[in-house]
């Protein structure tokens, strides 16, 4: 039992932050570098579009979901789920009646809690169950019975969404939330399911000579400021200051066998990585 | 089932600016660029008590504070109330850092500290009206605040396991000061104060070094660009108001000398502040 420090007025328990102003860069250098502990290491995280996969209805889904299953069989999996297009009418009619960035945020996670109960329903059969956040930390639970957990990717930031740097929209949608899920979870491979067969160095719709790039860091894409991009630009920035998952790929969900190609390390889609893995 | 172009299913009701888009695309940033943010509470003060620096002083600091918190009220002067943290929050994220924890595990233990000051508050403000208001709650704060009461909150913001590793070190860049910015700035609030045990930010921290000076006029602009190593406010404060759409001002009183809180609350230029140009 530590006793307390007095003297200024405050009563401090000591520590190594004691009257610290947890502001000073000095400080906060300090606690740079070192290993950082996984909750639940060994898991495959996979990240399931809205737009892109769950608005395509049973003619992509369903053969994606028999994928799935099939491959929870030998993976400790989390499938997270985006909200798609209904997300996008949220925005759009949130954005015309000038609701804040917080509003925005707080109203589209609807959205993505109507796909993960599809997704759930679905992989009930074989083991699927929702994963809220209040059951973030029951997850080795779920695993260890051999359950599929399935949530959403908004993060629960809410009113509390910061202002973007540029435009209206939140910066962290469900790419972000769910990155930032793995990367706590130390999630062994992150994958993004999407309609697209990669990254490319130009819109290939409107450039023929658009090449995919097998791999790519995410600093390079950033550099490369594409007028668009699969994945939402905040991800970047979150695979770069990621301290456990450094990297996440991206694949053609209407091309389901891309998924265990995947999971087994294939360099199938784009590999996303940090362009130096860990942290001085 | 009708399907678009590109296979997803589609009825024209759903049909916007956003449809089909990536929420990455450059080409958005414009969209409801002209439609005016609506405040939701703009009468409303946000007002943070610090943690290390008023509630760790106990009744001596705390008691003064909350007589002209009621004074306030009585005056018809609106205001939600948020926590800091203080010394126990230094010591778990002390303790945590040891232990190799992720960030968002630490900021997941750093909620725990300003709900205990949130409700050490309400006890004492409960015959006065004192309610604690958990995130959950915020969309019944116009009730709240029409019966008279006084809206006690944990100043963190709800991102706890979704706190992203921050540029440097591993303390959660989003803590009590962001949370009740982040707050304001949706709520398009009055204007947000920070009761400290110093009338303001200083060109470095006073209780190290003697020789620091007040700065009763910043500009978050310059203090970002100028790398000075402490600050009165988390540095992620001073980012978000250079893109904030309402709050470009945040006031800092010493509510150590008698009567500055509620000065400040009267809208008298006590304290000091800091400010934001912008972008224009």
């Amino acid at each position: 039992m530590s006793s307390f420090v007095t003297g200024d007025g405050r009563t401090h328990m000591p520590s190594g932050l004691m009257r610290e102003s947890l502001v000073s860069k000095t400080l906060i250098a300090a606690t740079e570098g070192g290993r950082v502990r996984p909750m639940v290491p060994g898991v495959k995280f996979i990240a399931i579009g809205g737009q892109s996969i769950m608005d395509r209805g049973a003619l992509v889904l369903l053969p994606l979901v028999e994928a799935i299953a099939a491959l929870a069989k030998r993976h400790k999996m989390v499938i997270g789920v985006s909200g798609g297009s209904r997300s996008r009418h949220t925005l759009a009619i949130g954005l015309d009646l000038g609701l804040p960035i917080g509003g925005l945020a707080r109203i589209v996670g609807s959205i993505e809690e109507q796909n993960r109960n599809i997704l759930q329903f679905l992989l009930a059969p074989h083991g699927g169950i929702t994963f809220i956040k209040e059951h973030f930390q029951d997850l080795s639970m779920f695993l260890a019975g051999g359950l599929i957990p399935v949530c959403i990717g908004q993060p629960p930031y809410h009113f509390w969404e910061p202002p973007p740097e540029q435009g209206r929209l939140p910066e962290n949608g469900a790419d972000v939330g769910l990155f930032l899920m793995a990367e706590l979870i130390g999630a062994e491979h992150m994958v993004f399911v999407k309609d697209v067969d990669g990254v490319y160095d130009a819109d290939p719709r409107k450039h023929p000579g658009a090449r995919r790039m097998a791999e790519v860091t995410a600093a390079e894409l950033l550099a490369m400021n594409l007028p668009d991009l699969p994945v939402e630009r905040e991800l970047l920035h979150c695979i770069e200051r990621s301290r456990l998952l450094d990297r996440c790929r991206l694949i053609d969900g209407r091309e389901p066998a891309l998924l265990a190609r995947s999971l087994d390390g294939e360099a199938v889609g784009t590999l996303i990585r940090a362009s130096t893995r860990g942290r001085p | 089932m009708s399907r678009d172009a590109a296979g997803r299913i589609w009825t024209a009701g759903l049909d916007n600016v956003f449809a089909g888009q990536t929420t990455s695309n450059v080409a958005l940033y414009e969209a409801y660029a002209d439609v005016p943010q609506v405040r939701v509470l703009p009468d409303v003060w946000i007002v943070k008590i610090g943690g290390q620096s008023i509630m760790d002083r106990g009744r001596a600091a705390v008691f003064p504070i909350i007589e002209e918190l009621i004074q306030a009220r009585d005056e018809g002067i609106q205001y939600v109330l948020g926590t800091g943290g203080g010394t126990r929050a230094r010591h778990v994220y002390a303790l945590g850092l040891d232990l190799e924890l992720p960030t968002g595990m630490l900021a997941k233990l750093g909620s725990g500290v300003p709900v205990q000051n949130a409700r050490m508050l309400q006890m004492l403000m409960a015959r006065n009206g004192g309610i604690v208001v958990y995130h959950d709650d915020f969309e019944k704060l116009p009730l709240y605040l029409k019966t008279g009461c006084i809206p006690i909150t944990s100043g963190m913001p709800p991102f706890e396991f979704w706190e992203k590793s921050p540029d440097v070190g591993r303390l959660p860049a989003n803590r009590t000061d962001a949370g009740m910015f982040l707050l304001a700035e949706f709520l398009g609030a009055r204007g947000v104060l920070f009761v400290k045990d110093e009338p303001g930010l200083f060109t470095a921290d006073p209780k190290k070094d003697p020789k620091a000076t007040l700065i009763p006029e910043a500009s978050a602009e310059d203090l970002l660009a100028s790398g000075q190593d402490d600050l009165i406010v988390e540095r992620v404060v001073l980012e978000y108001m250079t893109r904030a759409r309402h709050m470009r001002e945040i006031r800092i009183v010493n509510g150590l000398e008698r009567g500055q809180v509620l000065a400040a609350l009267r809208g008298e230029p006590v304290g000091s502040v800091i400010r934001s140009r912008g972008r224009g």
